[in-house]
């Protein structure tokens, strides 16, 4: 039970609550990936530079990045050197990190949300279809064909659909580009191989929520006004499914961004997921924090999105606990 | 879970297929590199990366090795490093998730922040950063893994435990001073087993895939060692000269990550989850039964008329029938009351009176007239208009039964815009206008609310006034108080026999309190596991002469009941509609029931006084039907 | 007997804060049985769950026999909730949920001796003693929470809405049994309802509670015959009765 005051001005609360843990988490993100370098075992430098590099070198290195200092000096300069939008410099090519992300940034999103879009554009109308097909029961071979069909898209990670991808339309067909950023043609494969599982995954809740709001009281209570199954459906039913279904989209687009990772790999997309794997193995530290950042804060900023977005369609959301 | 069930699902082919995936899955992981161990690390002179062949049947790596023989031998490094994910994840999550409901309120709020922060990001991604700690290596990744698979196991945990420990039955163990620890071994563990096994064996499929993925970029399983995602890593840059040196670990993959999901959904069947096995569905067969009886022309004022309704359900052996040969008549601004207990068919009845049984449930009746319209006879765009304009619903909780997305006004008016053609504005008037007419005050900023802002009250009168918009001749309003509070309960009915005055609707009252429908109706019919038993204007109530209705009645306490003399109380229980006795299905519980009573099934007949009984030793010697 | 004194429970912080129960007195005397009769949300539940400790108590005193009660005490208290198809634990058997209930330290024999007895005495067959809950009906479950609260030996045992989940033909069964174990054990009952008539049959003195204060509170005589508090008349009037009048 809420205070009245509350319950007639949710919006300011609701927001400072939400901003507030925003806040906070990225300073956790922010914090973890400056922790992170120092959790690393041994010398970051020495592991970076390898071990035929001269001591001077290492030395030199070290003092430059501050390693020397004491922590909490270390700490400041690089929250200092973040607001200054500061990321250092790669230890494996010496160019500013700055510059290095703002060319893969642009390719990874444009790889994310064409993604994306697709994603909700196939998953959201096929979900609902197939709610109001399978209802009550209905249709129990549409059911198994869906599920199985779902199932199948779901347990098959999207590097492997990337591989055969690959090999059906490059390999066999050789009607695609498979590698690189070249034109409209060269985002079919790899957005197709990040949008299957989602997909189906999305597809799934859809047609489970759909499901079970056909199931309530108060459609039950539309058909009994003898309304028109556009109304029921459109009216009634939609709008009581699209906050479990914005949910999951949050879920999907932030798994997706994890999904880039890979699908850039096996594609040479030339984003900030296929750098993560080089810059890991080559222990380029500056550029790996840089990466965690992006996507820490990314991920963040989806799902604050999502939170704010489901206040806005379902006002009772707002003064929900957290 | 019994034995016959576990095997029914275990021979279902969801169970066949996981059985003998994982089966195969394990038996290759321990054979293979007995046997194939050597042959798989051999250097053949032949080719290199060549294709498939008769020797090679997906061909040979880069080093000329045969893969079909790595691949098989990968089985074991693979399923080992996913089974120590997932053990060291298990683990770690437990801990973590029992910690918040050992730790107390607000330390437990902490780690419980925590794990929904770091839940928010895949757990893929955390794993790749934490490599970068750990290191590469097949160490690296498991511990990486193991690392970012434990908080969505912990907050698993902690649900699904804080759930149990706030049981009522974990109170009553509490109160009976049952040590902490008994609390968690007896109570607690054995009913949160059941989820987190099921989701640890369908996340060994996920650790499987990411584990794989790890090795594939190069951060998991390093050379000479290998499992599946490194031969793909390996394979992947040949596809051109040998696909299937990339396609056989990725098989694999696939193959073993779906036996895991499938084990994950068999699990879920067998411990319980999922009760709808194959139930029959009841067909159509007699829907159109044409022995309807002479068509008498209906009397003028007669709202409703039902003869032999029967609806018929699935069931897990055949259908079977919760409400049969039910009739009733109900004439203009009377109200009649259908009383029953739970499991009586009283509102499936109400539902199938209302033209809304649902899929897959299947209502029958020789004849349904709404005001002298024959239903069945009617084209479903009339149907549906009259239905509409003529017949009124309430239900019995006011809190699920209005949209919760949609302004009280809207769902009001969107009625009288359907049937009436209404436009929106006059239809909202006239919403606004019902709202009043059923006392609720303010209407005009009312309608503009959502229902989460109406009381239980104003919620089923609002409910009513949807019934309002057109010119009802019937309301059927099933169970519509039993939510409500007492006080709220007489206002909600008292509208009811208001509007039925005023407007002369017809009311059919569902109730299971007979001094409910005692109170507002002027007729009653009593229910019995799908039949009327007896049906008597109100006023015969004291003296019914069906054994259960006297039963009925008596057993429940009203202000004068004698309260130094035991309630009357009918033995047993109501028999479930599947599995009806041959006789009359009171019998068993009757005090009045002989050899007759158990072997032959009475019909309705008239009872004198302007009542129906079904029984063979009715309580009244009145008449004596069986003499 | 058990004195409830000044009862508060208040939920939530500052502004957001809600009362659910106000300055609550109460006493049930041994042997003695008391109505508390209220509608939702007027806090008849909370004060009861309060009394053993399941609502946090914001102020106030709960005294056995003139003392404040130790929590670590055999507690003479014992309750029985209103759904019995939450309260058994799914996983184990009746017998087992009984004897749960038994003082420790006595044998196996001794236990099981007694799981028989109470069993009979909340006229269930002893051979049900292995069944699960989910065997048993909604009456059935109820009896064997009883008997799980008898195996205490409470001096007072508090029944939240026992019979608000059932069927009204078994209503009057589990009601019968109620009274007929208080005429046979002594134990003094808080009955808890919305149902003025079901209290009145069973209760000695009737107490009232609306939004979290009792209203009236006397013998169930004087509250039904001579209600002072016009809630309590609205809540009389309200109830349905058998007229049998007839509206036509």
């Amino acid at each position: 039970m809420k205070s009245s005051l509350r319950a007639r001005h949710p919006w300011p609360a609701f927001l400072i609550r939400r901003l507030g843990r925003f806040v906070v988490s990225l300073a956790v993100v922010v914090t973890a990936s400056f922790a992170m370098v120092h959790a690393l075992p041994g010398d970051p430098v020495r592991g970076a530079l390898g071990l035929m590099a001269p001591p001077e070198t290492i030395a030199a290195t070290r003092e430059r990045l501050g390693l020397n200092d004491p922590l909490w000096r270390q700490y400041l300069d690089y929250l200092w050197n973040l607001l200054h939008l500061d990321l250092g410099t790669s230890l494996d090519t010496q160019t500013p990190v700055r510059e290095k992300m703002a060319q893969l940034v642009p390719a990874t999103l444009q790889l994310g949300l064409t993604a994306f879009v697709v994603c909700l554009a196939v998953a959201i109308p096929v979900g609902l279809l197939l709610g109001i097909a399978t209802r009550d029961g209905r249709g129990r071979g549409l059911h198994f064909g869906f599920g199985g069909v779902t199932g199948l898209a779901l347990s098959v990670p999207d590097y492997l659909v990337s591989v055969g991808l690959v090999f059906v339309f490059a390999v066999s067909l050789n009607a695609l580009p498979v590698a690189g950023l070249s034109g409209p043609a060269s985002f079919v494969l790899p957005v197709t191989a990040l949008v299957v599982g989602p997909a189906a995954y999305l597809a799934r809740i859809v047609r489970a929520e759909t499901q079970r709001v056909l199931g309530e009281d108060y459609i039950r209570a539309a058909r009994a006004k003898r309304l028109p199954a556009r109304l029921i459906y459109l009216r009634h039913a939609l709008p009581n499914t699209l906050t479990p279904t914005l949910t999951v989209s949050g879920m999907i687009l932030a798994s997706m961004v994890a999904g880039t990772v890979l699908v850039e790999n096996v594609f040479a997309w030339p984003g900030v997921g296929a750098e993560l794997v080089h810059s890991v193995l080559a222990k380029d530290y500056p550029v790996v924090q840089a990466v965690a950042l992006f996507f820490g804060a990314g991920i963040l900023l989806i799902n604050l999105a999502v939170d704010i977005a489901i206040a806005v369609i379902d006002p009772r959301s707002t003064i929900k606990e957290s | 879970m019994s034995w016959s069930r576990t095997r029914h699902h275990l021979s279902s082919p969801l169970g066949v297929v996981t059985v003998a995936l994982l089966l195969l899955l394990v038996a290759t992981a321990v054979v293979a590199p007995l046997l194939l161990g050597d042959r798989a690390t051999e250097i053949a002179g032949g080719a290199l990366q060549a294709g498939p062949s008769a020797a090679h049947p997906f061909g040979t790596d880069a080093l000329g090795r045969d893969v079909l023989t790595r691949t098989l031998v990968a089985t074991r490094l693979s399923l080992v490093l996913a089974l120590l994910v997932v053990g060291i994840g298990v683990a770690c999550g437990l801990i973590i998730g029992t910690v918040p409901v050992v730790l107390g309120r607000r330390a437990g709020r902490v780690v419980v922040a925590v794990l929904n922060l770091m839940v928010a990001f895949p757990g893929l991604l955390l794993a790749l950063f934490l490599a970068m700690i750990f290191g590469v290596g097949a160490r690296g990744a498991v511990l990486s893994m193991a690392i970012a698979f434990a908080p969505s196991f912990a907050r698993l945990t902690h649900t699904t435990a804080s759930g149990v420990a706030n049981a009522d039955y974990v109170s009553a163990a509490r109160l009976l001073r049952v040590p902490r620890w008994r609390i968690l071994i007896r109570h607690v563990i054995p009913n949160i087993s059941e989820p987190l096994v099921i989701n640890a064996t369908s996340q060994v499929g996920a650790a499987l895939l990411s584990i794989s993925a790890l090795s594939y970029i190069g951060f998991g399983v390093q050379p000479p060692q290998y499992d599946w995602g490194r031969m793909l890593a390996d394979g992947l840059p040949a596809i051109y000269t040998n696909p299937a040196a990339a396609l056989a670990p990725s098989i694999m993959i696939v193959v073993a990550g779906l036996a895991f999901v499938l084990a994950g959904e068999l699990l879920t069947q067998v411990l319980g989850g999922s009760q709808h096995g194959h139930l029959r569905l009841p067909s159509l067969r007699s829907q159109r039964r044409d022995t309807a009886p002479a068509e008498t022309p209906p009397p003028g004022d007669e709202v409703l008329r039902i003869e032999r309704l029967t609806v018929t359900v699935p069931g897990e052996t055949a259908p079977f029938s919760p409400v049969v040969d039910v009739s009733m008549r109900l004439r203009r601004g009377e109200i009649v009351g259908l009383v029953g207990e739970s499991g009586s068919g009283k509102s499936l009845t109400a539902m199938a009176a209302a033209q809304l049984t649902s899929y897959p449930n299947v209502a029958e009746a020789d004849v349904h007239q709404i005001k002298g319209n024959e239903l069945r006879r009617m084209r479903p765009r009339d149907r549906e208009r009259l239905l509409g304009t003529s017949l009124a619903m309430v239900f019995q909780d006011p809190m699920s039964s209005l949209n919760p997305a949609l302004k009280v006004g809207r769902q009001l008016a969107e009625v009288a815009e359907t049937h009436e053609r209404l436009s929106r504005r006059d239809a909202w008037r006239r919403a606004v206008d019902r709202l009043s007419a059923v006392l609720i005050t303010d209407p005009q900023a009312r309608a503009k609310q959502y229902p989460m802002a109406f009381s239980g009250g104003m919620r089923q009168r609002a409910s009513i006034a949807m019934g309002l918009m057109a010119q009802p001749a019937l309301i059927v309003a099933d169970e519509p108080t039993t939510a409500l509070d007492v006080t709220v309960q007489k206002e909600v009915l008292g509208l009811l026999r208001r509007i039925s005055r005023e407007s002369d609707a017809a009311v059919l009252l569902i109730s299971h309190d007979i001094a409910v429908v005692a109170e507002n109706a002027s007729r009653v019919l009593v229910m019995y596991a799908g039949r009327v038993v007896e049906e008597l204007p109100v006023s015969g109530l004291a003296e019914a002469t069906h054994p259960y209705t006297r039963a009925l009645i008596a057993s429940i306490p009203d202000m004068s009941t004698d309260r130094s003399r035991p309630l009357a109380n009918i033995p047993g229980r109501p028999p479930h509609a599947s599995d009806l006795p041959p006789g009359c299905a009171f019998a068993p519980r009757c005090g009045r029931a002989d050899d007759r009573c158990r072997q032959a099934r009475p019909e309705l007949a008239d009872s004198g006084g302007g009542g129906a009984v079904a029984c063979w030793h009715p309580l009244l010697p009145v008449l004596e039907s069986e003499a | 007997m058990l004195e409830l004194r000044d009862i508060v429970v208040r939920y939530g912080h500052h502004r957001g804060a809600v009362t659910a129960v106000d300055e609550v007195s109460l006493t049930v005397a041994a042997g003695s049985v008391v109505g508390l009769v209220g509608e939702s949300g007027s806090g008849k539940s909370t004060l009861a769950r309060a009394a053993v400790s399941l609502a946090p108590l914001t102020s106030g005193t709960i005294l056995w026999k003139g003392a404040v009660l130790d929590p670590r005490d055999r507690p003479p208290l014992q309750y029985v909730f209103q759904d019995p198809y939450a309260s058994l634990n799914p996983r184990m058997s009746v017998g087992a949920s009984i004897a749960e209930g038994l003082p420790r330290g006595s044998g196996r024999r001794e236990r099981s001796a007694r799981v028989t007895e109470l069993l009979e005495m909340v006229r269930l067959d002893p051979g049900d003693v292995h069944k699960r809950p989910r065997q048993l009906s909604g009456g059935q479950r109820q009896r064997v929470a009883i008997a799980r609260a008898l195996a205490a030996e409470p001096e007072v045992l508090i029944a939240d809405e026992i019979t608000s989940a059932l069927d009204v033909s078994v209503q009057g069964a589990v009601l019968n049994l109620l009274k007929e174990i208080q005429t046979r054990t002594g134990v003094g009952i808080l009955f808890i309802s919305h149902n003025l008539a079901v209290v009145r049959y069973v209760a000695d003195s009737i107490a009232v509670m609306k939004s979290g204060r009792l209203v009236e509170h006397g013998t169930t005589e004087d509250v039904i015959e001579r209600s002072a508090h016009p809630y309590t008349k609205q809540l009389l009037e309200a109830v349905p009765t058998m007229t049998m009048g007839g509206r036509s």
